[in-house]
């Protein structure tokens, strides 16, 4: 009997000096590789999801590397993307901090077949409800 | 190396680390054809050597793995 593992990883804070963002969205990247270890059918199937203050994390045109020397969240959300990982962030939370939905970061022009997807609260509270594992970051 | 100079399709993850390599091979082996073999550039050991082939393995498809620099792969896959 095939059984898939959902896996949340919910940012709700930004780095801070800290890799959190970049660690949610790698971690969520290497879910995808586990089914090499697992047993045939079986499958691990990532969402991350940026809520609260977690949503300006998703911010384009990061200098991450200009100013300090370092990739930036913006760089590991377009290589997700790449990845076709699902990326939502917390409409109500964008508007809460003024940021424009036509801010978010875009991995178009690397190849990615897939967007950052800007949806209401429940749509977000109804992917954590339907994880079997939600990690925080 | 039976499918060398074979390939429908080149993957580059040259430069890409772990899980990048083998996460993008699947991708592109899900655009691939039944029967059509992909070549992929990648100098990450981890998954040239173990993760991709292991991938392969699993799912039945055929890989050929090629040492083609110091510490460079070029990775044949036929997809069944």
């Amino acid at each position: 009997m095939a059984k898939t593992t959902k896996m949340a990883f919910l940012v709700q804070r930004l780095g801070y000096k800290s890799e959190n963002p970049k660690l949610a969205l790698t971690h969520a990247i290497a879910s995808q590789t586990v089914d090499i270890y697992l047993e045939d059918g079986d499958a691990v199937v990532p969402v991350v999801a940026f809520v609260g203050e977690g949503v300006l994390n998703c911010k384009n045109n990061q200098k991450a590397m200009e100013t300090y020397g370092i990739t930036s969240t913006e760089n590991h959300l377009q290589n997700a993307l790449l990845c076709d990982l699902k990326i939502l962030v917390c409409k109500e939370d964008l508007a809460r901090f003024g940021v424009a939905e036509a801010d978010m970061p875009d991995a178009s022009a690397m190849g990615a077949d897939t967007t950052v997807q800007v949806v209401p609260w429940e749509t977000i509270h109804a992917e954590l409800k339907g994880a079997d594992h939600l990690l925080f970051f | 190396m039976a499918m060398k100079g074979q390939e429908n399709s080149t993957l580059d993850v040259l430069g890409r680390v772990c899980p990048y390599p083998l996460v993008l091979t699947k991708k592109a082996l899900e655009k691939l054809g039944s029967g059509q073999v992909i070549k992929v550039k990648c100098d990450a050991p981890a998954s040239a050597e173990e993760s991709i082939p292991k991938f392969c393995e699993k799912q039945g498809y055929t890989c050929e793995v090629e040492k083609v620099g110091d510490g460079a792969w070029d990775i044949y896959i036929k997809k069944a």
